[in-house]
């Protein structure tokens, strides 16, 4: 009895990793309909939440595309199991948005060696064995921002004020790429102080209340805020509000997310927030230009932009808010 | 924690009293000396006064403190029980988007969904223990005197006139179907009450560990809450004035400029359950269930009645904490108190109560919160960086709890111990366990 289901189960095993192989090509061929898998880290985040929103509207426009979407709960091992997943069902292409690189590199691997072209989407993997790469590049949007800094803080070469930087995880890359970006361009000014020495706020804007509410008790002086993202920023704000010092400092966050930074900066709390764009909805166009059987680039590298005062109602209502 | 004067018989010389005294205090000095520690490595401004010893500094630790600080108020209760919540983090975060959603959605929303019934619940039980508690006082009337107490069997209806009238201001509070303050002060605890006699339940009817039902509500809080957000939602922003009514803004004002609010009502909360842990019979059977539960069942404690209040009583500060929570950071979001869970457990222990139950205080919890309250300002004010943050709050973690340790010599006897350990009979580490009242 036990060797017999054992059998079985060996034999169905058998049948499920041959069947891809053996009917991949024709039934791609035949498909009028695509199944595509999207992989995402996590959905309690803001950013990935409209990350997930630009994705599926542009799913939305195309009747031939069935999107399914799994949530990594924020657990690489999730992760990996969800990709398996549309492995095993035989999705025609995966889009991933991995936790972290080295725990997800295995299973796009994977993928690949199982014909299913694999669309990386903002941190990468620690592999060639993908399709493509698409993502924004955190240096360059600290760049613009330690740019902005400059010139709010009186130009290139006269710049002088005193700065508050938020980090968003000393243990991220993306966090010490926005800082190493910011400053890039606030370290060649000699009029640029910094105050704090890494201060971590955990991309939180709870957390980066209580700093700043012990940054302004410390630090008579602070004249610009840089956090690594818009809730951290706001939560400088909040803090500097509750102390009745909002007034004289200036704040800049990145992610320009509509819901958050745009309005924040709309209603002059920050003075700017730069985009880093989500690449939910390029993703999806570019799986179709692999699924069609066109040749796609390696890379794509999303551009940034600078959101203040001036175009921030503009893109509010372009978000329909 | 022991009255000096029980130690004067076995203590003959002053010495010795001194030594005891010191002996019962040491929680105390622990925080004298982690004050005096931020005293001495303050900055000083530019004016020339120590940053540290700032009102507007203090007045930041004691709002900070606030909301795991209430959170530890009931951990303590539960852990007195010998019992744990690990679900405060996911109640107070389900606490805080109940919160926000009810301050900010226009009429009817998810949030009711939670709210409703718990407020029902929480009402059928009040009702329901009050109406049992005037009964069994008029029975004991009967028995003792011949004569009914009637003003006692009126209290139920007086109370019950109280909760209506809340309900009714709650809602009057409202304007244009959004909920005001006092409406979020109902609802938003009940929905924590209602998860913590869920809990209570549980443990109580399953025989399970408090461990892991409670380690189970912590997740499915987690999925409660997001479910109640709504999938596309990861934070509920509550702008006051042009999302929520303002009045909300009361729970994060500072009275005279200096008091914050969270901190009061923190205050209050200690003392509220200090009263009830020392002079009440319910506090009592805290410690009784703690110590030895089986005995507290054969003497006639109502166990099963005791634990569950507990849990809910848990549940209920959590939540409460959300909203505090919700006014000071302008946000309720489903992973609001990850980790919140541990920092409460630590500042349990850290205030002198045994995980092992029916030893510890809400003095000792309040010191405990305000022990962690310190640190972290005192590295924060010294721009001590993130990472070395959290290894010094380890290390003091286990400082406090070695400070705790009841062995007359702490860790050192311990060490002259190690070596002969397996020789040194039980009855011999018996001796030095003196036993010891609960509370302060």
């Amino acid at each position: 009895m036990n060797i017999t289901r054992r059998q079985f189960a060996k034999w169905a095993m058998a049948t499920t990793l041959i069947a891809p192989l053996a009917f991949n090509v024709s039934i791609a061929d035949a498909k009028d309909k695509y199944v595509i898998g999207f992989s995402q880290t996590t959905t309690v985040e803001p950013w990935r939440v409209q990350f997930n929103k630009d994705l599926e509207a542009e799913a939305k426009k195309h009747a031939n595309v069935e999107l399914l979407v799994a949530d990594g709960q924020d657990k690489t091992e999730k992760q990996v199991a969800d990709v398996e997943n549309f492995i095993r069902q035989e999705v025609d292409a995966i889009l991933i948005s991995p936790k972290e690189s080295a725990g997800l590199t295995g299973v796009v691997e994977k993928a690949m060696d199982a014909g299913i072209p694999v669309i990386v989407l903002d941190r990468n993997v620690d592999t060639e064995k993908y399709t493509q790469w698409i993502g924004g590049d955190n240096v360059v949007i600290g760049e613009a921002a330690g740019k902005y800094a400059v010139e709010l803080l009186g130009g290139k070469g006269k710049a002088k004020g005193t700065v508050v930087e938020v980090w968003g995880g000393l243990g991220t890359q993306a966090s010490h790429d926005r800082s190493d970006g910011f400053h890039k361009n606030t370290d060649a000014e000699p009029g640029i102080k910094y105050l704090l020495d890494k201060q971590s706020g955990d991309w939180k804007q709870d957390q980066a209340y209580n700093i700043m509410a012990t940054a302004l008790r410390n630090h008579e002086d602070i004249t610009l805020v840089y956090g690594h993202n818009d809730p951290m920023a706001y939560g400088a704000y909040l803090a500097a509000k509750d102390a009745g010092r909002e007034k004289n400092i200036l704040f800049i966050g990145v992610d320009g997310l509509p819901n958050e930074g745009v309005q924040w900066v709309n209603k002059g709390e920050l003075a700017a927030t730069f985009l880093y764009p989500t690449p939910g909805a390029e993703g999806l166009r570019q799986a179709l230009k692999v699924l069609a059987g066109e040749k796609v680039e390696k890379k794509i590298v999303l551009d940034t932009e600078a959101i203040t005062k001036e175009n921030a109602p503009a893109i509010l209502k372009a978000n329909g808010l | 924690m022991t009255n000096p004067s029980e130690h004067v018989m076995s203590s003959s010389n002053s010495a010795e009293r001194l030594k005891s005294v010191l002996k019962s205090t040491k929680l105390y000095w622990g925080l004298v000396l982690l004050f005096l520690v931020g005293v001495i490595s303050s900055p000083v401004s530019s004016k020339g006064h120590n940053i540290f010893l700032s009102f507007g500094n203090l007045s930041d630790v004691f709002r900070q403190i606030s909301v795991t600080g209430i959170t530890a108020v009931g951990m303590t209760l539960v852990i007195l029980i010998a019992g744990i919540d690990l679900s405060v983090g996911s109640v107070l975060a389900l606490g805080s988007v109940v919160c926000a959603m009810l301050l900010t959605n226009e009429g009817w929303s998810s949030a009711y969904l939670l709210g409703v019934p718990a407020i029902f619940l929480l009402a059928f039980l009040l009702v329901l223990g009050i109406v049992a508690f005037s009964i069994k006082v008029q029975q004991r009337a009967v028995m003792d005197a011949g004569t009914v107490a009637p003003s006692r069997s009126k209290l139920a209806l007086v109370l019950a006139v109280i909760a209506a009238l809340a309900v009714a201001l709650g809602v009057a509070s409202s304007s244009e179907g959004k909920a005001g303050v006092l409406l979020v002060l109902l609802v938003v605890p009940a929905v924590g009450f209602m998860l913590g006699t869920i809990n209570g339940l549980i443990i109580v009817g399953g025989r399970l560990q408090p461990f892991i039902v409670t380690l189970a509500m912590m997740v499915a809080g987690l999925g409660i809450a997001r479910l109640t957000a709504g999938q596309n939602t990861a934070v509920w922003p509550v702008y006051t004035g042009s999302n929520a009514t303002e009045n909300f803004e009361v729970l994060r004002s500072l009275i005279f400029g200096i008091v914050p609010v969270p901190g009061v009502i923190f205050a209050g909360i200690v003392v509220l359950f200090w009263v009830i842990l020392k002079f009440t019979k319910f506090g009592r059977y805290i410690y009784a269930i703690g110590g030895n539960e089986e005995a507290a069942r054969l003497a006639g404690v109502p166990v099963w009645r005791v634990k569950i209040t507990v849990y809910a009583i848990s549940g209920y500060l959590a939540a409460l904490a959300g909203i505090l929570y919700v006014a000071q950071y302008r946000q309720g979001k489903p992973d609001a108190g990850m980790g919140l869970e541990l920092d409460a457990i630590a500042a349990v222990v850290i205030g002198g109560t045994s995980l092992m139950g029916g030893r510890g205080s809400m003095i000792g919890t309040l010191v405990g919160v305000l022990i962690f309250g310190f640190l972290s300002n005192i590295l924060q004010l010294n721009n001590i960086d993130s990472n070395t943050q959290l290894v010094l709050k380890g290390a003091i973690i286990i400082i406090a709890v070695l400070l705790q340790e009841r062995r007359s010599s702490g860790w050192l006897f311990f060490l002259s111990q190690l070596w002969t350990r397996d020789m040194s009979d039980k009855s011999g580490s018996n001796q030095i366990k003196n036993p010891q009242g609960p509370g302060d």
